[in-house]
Order: C-alpha cells, then sequence, then structure tokens
C-alpha cells in the first residue's frame, strides 16, 4: 500500500515535471529519424588497398572478369595524400617485426574498382591499386583501412598477404583465411552445390534495426542513470527525503518507487521505438525482462552515486565520467573489428550485444545470464544505495 | 516520553562536539521547551530525537522506543514540524496530506480538516509550488499532525509567519497540549517559548545550562520592575527601576513625591533577559540557518 501510494505520487510529480517527456519526446524523435531519415539498407562500405605482385595481364585478366560478371565496376581515380610516418609491422605467421619509416611526403592517383553485391547490384567494398607495396602498406597505416598483396604462387595459385590495424577480431582473420583458403573456382563450386533454405529468423539486423539496440540501452542506461540522479537531488532540495525519514515507511520504498518510474518511462519510451521498427521480430518475453533489469541496475548506481552528494551541480564530474564509461561499449558495436577483451566490462557491452541478440531472436542463454547478472547486480547496487541513504539524512 | 542521557554528538566524528553530554527528560503531556541560539546544538539534539542522526554516544529513548535500535513503527506516534518547510512543490496541499497520510500505520487525520485549521482554505487544490513560504511553512506543520501524534517535535513553528498567523499556530499547540500531546519546542524565540511551555532548557555551545518552568526562573533569576516616566525640569526622564531593590523602592517614592508622573508600568523580567543573564550570551537569529 505505501509502495503504492509512493509510485501513484511519484507517477503524479513525474507527469507534472518535464524529465518524463523529455524522454518520450525524445523516443518519438528517434523513431521518427530512424522510419524517415534512417535506410534500411547500409550506405558505408569498406575500403582496401591492394597492391597485385603479378604481371599486368594477370591482374586486368582477373579485374575483367569481375566487371564481365557484374562484380565489379571502375570508377574515377582517387588521390591519397602520403606523410611521413614509422611504425611497425609484426607477421602472425613468423612473429618477426619489420620497422618501416618513412620521411617524405607525396600525393599518389590510384586506380578504383568497387566491388558490387551481384544480387542487388549495391557496392560493397572499394579496393584502391597502389603501384608499390610500401605505398599500399602506408596507406593502410594512414587510413586506418585493411591492406592486401595479391601475389601468385609459381603453381598459379593467387595468394594474398593482409595487413591489419591489429584490433580486428578472430572472427574477422578467421572470415579471412576461409575466404581464400581454396581456390575461387572451387569456392563457387561448392556454392553452386549448396541448397539454400532461409529460415524463419533473420539472421543480420537491417541498417535501421541495428541503431535500435543503441538507442533502447542508452536511454535505459544513460537516461535512467541521469534522471533518477536528478529525482533524487530535486527531493534533497526539497528536503522531502527528511520529512520521509520520519515516517514508518522504509527508505527502500521510496526508492525502489524512484526505479519503478524509470522503468515505466523507459519502458513506454523503448517501446515507442521498438515495436514500430521491429513488429513481432523479436522474443518480446526476453525484451521486457532484460530492459527492465538493466535499467533497474544502471538507475540503482545512479542512486548510489546520488547518495554521496548534496546536490546535482557537485556529483556532475561523477556522473559525467560514468556516462562516458558506459558509452565506451558503443564503440565496440558500432565498429565489430573493434572487440578487445577489456571492453567487455562495461555493463554496457552485454546490454548491447543483449539486446542485439534479441532483436534477432537469437542467442537466449546469453540474454538469460545476464539478465540474471544485472539483476543480482542491481539487487547489491541497490542495498548499497539504500544502507546509504539511511546514513546520510542529515538535519 | 523522552529520556536522554548523557547524549554527545559530533558531525565530523571526533572530539570537536556538536552537543556535549547532556541528560534531560520530558514527562507525557509536556511541553518542553529547548532553546538558544543558533549553533547551539538544538537542531542536533532535535535530529538525533528524530533519528535523522546516528546515536553515536549516550542514550536515548524516545516514546519508549530505544533509538539505537531501528523502529520505524515508532514514527506512528511521532510528529515532526521542520523549520524549513520541506512539501512537494509539485503536488497540491491536499495530495501532500493524503500522500503522507498513507505512510503511516495509524488512523490519521483528513487533510482537508488539517487544511482548515492551519487557515490554507481555498488553497487545497493548489500546487504547492505556488505558495508563498508562510503557506508553505503552515503546510508543513498540518502535516506533522496528520497521524495524531503523541509525541510532537516542533521546530522553530512560527518563524516567518505574520502575528495573526502565529497566533493561529500557538493556539493549536496550546490544544494539542490539553489533549495530552506531548511537545518538543526547539526555538530561538523566548516570547513562544514563555507563552506554551511548561518547562525550558537553555542549550548553549552543545551544552545543557539548565532546565526549569519559566515561572520559576523568573523568581529565581527575574526581578520586578516598574518603567516609569515623569518631569523634571520641564524635561521627560524616563527611568526603569528594581521593586526589589530597597534603593529603587525609595527612588519611586521620591519621583512620586516631587515630580509629575507621565507613565508607569510594573513589568516581568523576560525569559529572554533571563537567558543573558544566565549564559552571557544573546539569542542572536540567524535568518539562513
Amino acid at each position: 500500500m505505501k509502495l503504492l501510494s509512493n509510485y501513484i505520487k511519484e507517477m503524479k510529480i513525474a507527469a507534472r515535471g518535464f524529465y518524463f517527456y523529455i524522454e518520450i519526446g525524445m523516443a518519438v524523435l528517434i523513431l521518427a529519424i530512424l522510419l524517415f531519415a534512417v535506410s534500411e539498407t547500409s550506405t558505408s562500405s569498406r575500403k582496401q588497398f591492394v597492391y597485385s605482385d603479378m604481371p599486368g595481364e594477370i591482374t586486368e585478366y582477373l579485374r575483367d572478369r569481375s566487371i564481365k560478371k557484374g562484380e565489379a565496376r571502375l570508377a574515377d581515380p582517387i588521390e591519397f595524400e602520403l606523410k611521413p610516418a614509422t611504425f611497425e609491422i609484426t607477421s602472425q605467421e613468423t612473429g618477426e617485426t619489420t620497422a618501416y619509416s618513412f620521411d617524405d611526403e607525396k600525393t599518389i592517383e590510384l586506380e578504383t574498382l568497387q566491388m558490387l553485391d551481384s544480387s542487388t547490384g549495391e557496392l560493397e567494398e572499394t579496393l584502391y591499386y597502389a603501384e608499390t607495396e610500401e605505398d599500399m602498406i602506408r596507406l593502410a597505416y594512414s587510413e586506418g583501412e585493411i591492406g592486401a598483396t595479391a601475389a601468385m604462387d609459381p603453381y598459379g595459385k593467387v595468394s594474398y598477404t593482409y595487413y591489419l590495424q591489429g584490433y580486428e577480431t578472430d572472427r574477422l582473420k578467421s572470415l579471412l583465411y576461409a575466404s581464400h583458403s581454396e581456390s575461387p573456382g572451387a569456392v563457387e563450386a561448392k556454392q553452386d552445390r549448396q541448397v539454400v533454405r532461409t529460415l524463419g529468423v533473420s539472421e543480420t539486423l537491417n541498417n535501421r534495426e541495428n541503431l535500435v539496440p543503441l538507442f533502447i540501452a542508452y536511454m535505459g542506461s544513460l537516461m535512467g542513470f541521469f534522471i533518477v540522479m536528478a529525482y533524487i537531488f530535486y527531493d534533497k532540495d526539497e528536503g522531502v527525503i527528511r520529512a520521509f525519514a520520519v515516517t514508518p515507511a522504509s527508505i527502500w520504498k521510496y526508492l525502489i518507487t524512484k526505479i519503478f518510474v524509470i522503468l515505466t518511462t523507459v519502458v513506454v519510451s523503448s517501446s515507442i521505438i521498438t515495436i514500430p521498427v521491429m513488429g513481432g521480430q523479436p522474443n518480446y518475453f526476453l525484451f521486457y525482462p532484460f530492459l527492465m533489469v538493466t535499467t533497474f541496475a544502471i538507475a540503482s548506481l545512479g542512486l548510489l552515486v546520488a547518495s554521496f552528494f548534496d546536490n546535482i551541480s557537485k556529483s556532475f564530474g561523477v556522473m559525467y565520467v560514468i556516462m562516458i564509461i558506459l558509452m565506451i561499449p558503443a564503440f565496440s558495436y558500432y565498429i565489430p573489428s573493434f572487440d578487445p577483451l577489456w571492453i567487455r566490462v562495461f555493463p554496457t557491452y552485454p546490454m548491447l550485444q543483449g539486446f542485439k541478440e534479441i532483436l534477432l531472436n537469437g542467442d537466449a542463454s546469453y540474454v538469460l545470464t545476464y539478465t540474471f547478472a544485472f539483476l543480482a547486480g542491481g539487487l547489491v547496487l541497490f542495498a548499497l544505495a539504500d544502507n546509504r541513504f539511511k546514513k546520510t539524512l542529515t538535519v | 516520553m523522552i529520556s536522554v542521557k548523557n547524549l554527545s554528538h559530533s558531525y565530523s566524528e571526533d572530539e570537536k562536539l556538536a552537543v556535549k553530554n547532556i541528560s534531560f527528560e520530558v514527562e507525557n503531556g509536556e511541553t518542553f521547551g529547548f532553546l538558544g541560539p543558533s549553533g547551539a546544538g538544538k537542531s542536533t539534539t532535535q535530529g538525533v530525537l528524530t533519528g535523522l542522526l546516528k546515536l553515536q554516544a549516550g542514550e536515548v529513548f524516545v516514546a519508549s522506543y530505544d533509538i539505537r535500535k531501528v523502529q520505524k513503527e515508532r514514527f506512528n506516534k511521532i510528529g515532526v514540524s521542520f523549520e524549513q518547510s520541506n512539501v512537494y512543490g509539485k503536488l497540491t496541499a491536499r495530495e501532500n496530506l493524503e500522500y503522507y497520510a498513507k505512510l503511516f500505520d495509524v488512523p490519521t487525520r483528513d487533510p482537508m480538516e488539517l487544511i482548515h485549521l492551519v487557515g490554507l482554505d481555498g488553497k487545497e487544490n493548489v500546487r504547492v509550488g505556488e505558495f508563498s513560504k508562510g503557506m508553505k511553512h503552515r503546510l508543513t506543520f498540518a502535516r506533522s499532525m496528520i497521524n495524531y501524534p503523541e509525541l510532537w517535535f516542533l521546530d522553530e513553528p512560527t518563524t516567518g509567519l505574520d502575528p495573526a498567523i502565529a497566533a493561529t499556530i500557538k493556539d493549536i499547540i496550546r490544544e494539542q497540549t490539553t489533549k495530552g500531546t506531548t511537545s518538543f519546542l526547539t526555538t530561538h524565540n523566548m516570547y513562544i517559548a514563555d507563552e506554551l511551555c511548561d518547562r525550558v532548557a537553555f542549550i548553549i555551545d552543545g551544552e545543557i545550562k539548565l532546565i526549569d518552568s519559566p515561572k520559576n526562573l523568573k523568581l529565581q533569576y527575574g526581578h520586578k520592575l516598574v518603567d516609569i516616566e515623569y518631569i523634571d525640569g520641564g524635561k521627560v526622564v524616563k527611568e526603569t527601576l528594581k521593586t526589589a531593590d530597597e534603593l529603587g523602592r525609595k527612588h519611586i517614592a521620591e519621583i512620586i513625591k516631587n515630580h509629575e508622573i507621565q507613565t508607569m508600568h510594573t513589568k516581568e523580567a523576560t525569559l529572554e533577559e533571563i537567558f543573558i543573564q544566565v549564559t552571557g550570551r544573546e539569542l542572536v537569529y540567524d535568518e539562513t540557518a
């Protein structure tokens, strides 16, 4: 009864304040952007710098064959500036390190070949052909892209040496190995024999859908973290926490109702975004519990942080640092090749991956594992916050 | 109703004590005044008694509960009127009282009755954020009565109120006292203490200097005085003379015999004058405190 009374009171206050409407308004705005400004297919494509260590006729033959098959088209040559640079390259096979140092500055023009999706005709990857292997390596280094040397062995088989940035995932490396493990002809022959079945679930999210986990995770975590702190500081400013403390109701009931308000707002705003974009594809029985436990955990962190400060201005430094930390996994989400182990420690990493799995209707065990992990973490943080608030009520 | 033995409190949890080894008792039905200037330790003591501050040293029983033990149900018997009003600005006066009423496990008063009692009729559906400081203070005061408290903590209950409203608040406190409510009144205002309290404690620098009834204090420390204005050589002369003093009495008789009297009033020493006499300090009130 006290919990319900607290919740009704908090919802009235939230409905009469502006935070609530900001979040709902944000959700509507994000939905509008997703539906009307973001296309379902990605317009971005990969880049690769290539040096062909083969006779010119063979390079030309391979290129023309791709163009004739509709897999590629020639584009206007592109100019690149090369600047002085010093770096090392370590061979993954031998472990040997080679040092490179370039002092000169020059502008070079590279032949450009655009690789196309054979079914849709859309641009997939752009290959820039360097005249020398050194130029290719310098460009891969300065542009932060993959470089490759294509050579022909004495048996007439094309082999590739890739120059990576060092942070690429093992998955990407394995993919590169696999794509060249057999001759293109053999791969094609195998592909022709394969029976393709369309499953009832999609395996990847399209460009628009791919943005949904990002918005949901950060609406729940960043906004929940910030807004719960704002609510607490508002109450501290009005002194109502002290008034509550001299009633028979427990402090935890006061704190949990703040989180209930955040949960209500997050569920509404996330539904506004998710349902119109994803339709019936996600597993909503996993989605809502995961959304609620992640929001609960991060909002509990907000409560704990708020218990250390008297007002919002004093908390800005810590609040800012935590929000930045929570945002870091977004880089990994958007740049799959950037996936170091340390980034997985941040709570928003499994949040993003979890939402992605849910929207894909994918790995339920991953989602359930983290649902319980966030619930447990949230309970610990909430208990700590409750303990802090009991101690820090001052006259 | 309240028993305090050797209570000490330090905000920095060291030797710098805000309250130093104080002891006192408040009987059932008594109105007990805790008087002192800003920074004397009044609010700290009340903070410990109401559970807002942790008991660090000493023994404190409030409404028969040992406050060292966490027993939230004791607040069913307690009402607290804060000096700084602390009500929800986004809720109306009525919503504020209705919300607080639901936090108690005992029968509560009708919010509208309380709104009427403190003179906020017609404002029940107005958001408190639109209230004046005085109106918020009255609502905070009204809220403290929501659970029919047996023990009532009143922190500067008339501060910032106009005289008419202050008189209403004092009448309410008197009425509650007649109904058997025990009140712990924290104030720097000696006049309200004099009017309402059965006993008062003078606290200064965290120490209680004395505890007694205002009447006994006046008998012990006060002297009856006469304010007299008379004409002497064409000029109006004003003097205050002690009637308990032989010299004073003779001087009064001499003035009456030889001069034309303009005005003459007898008066008692005020509690404030006694406080200054006992503690050597004035009751300077810091509005920002």
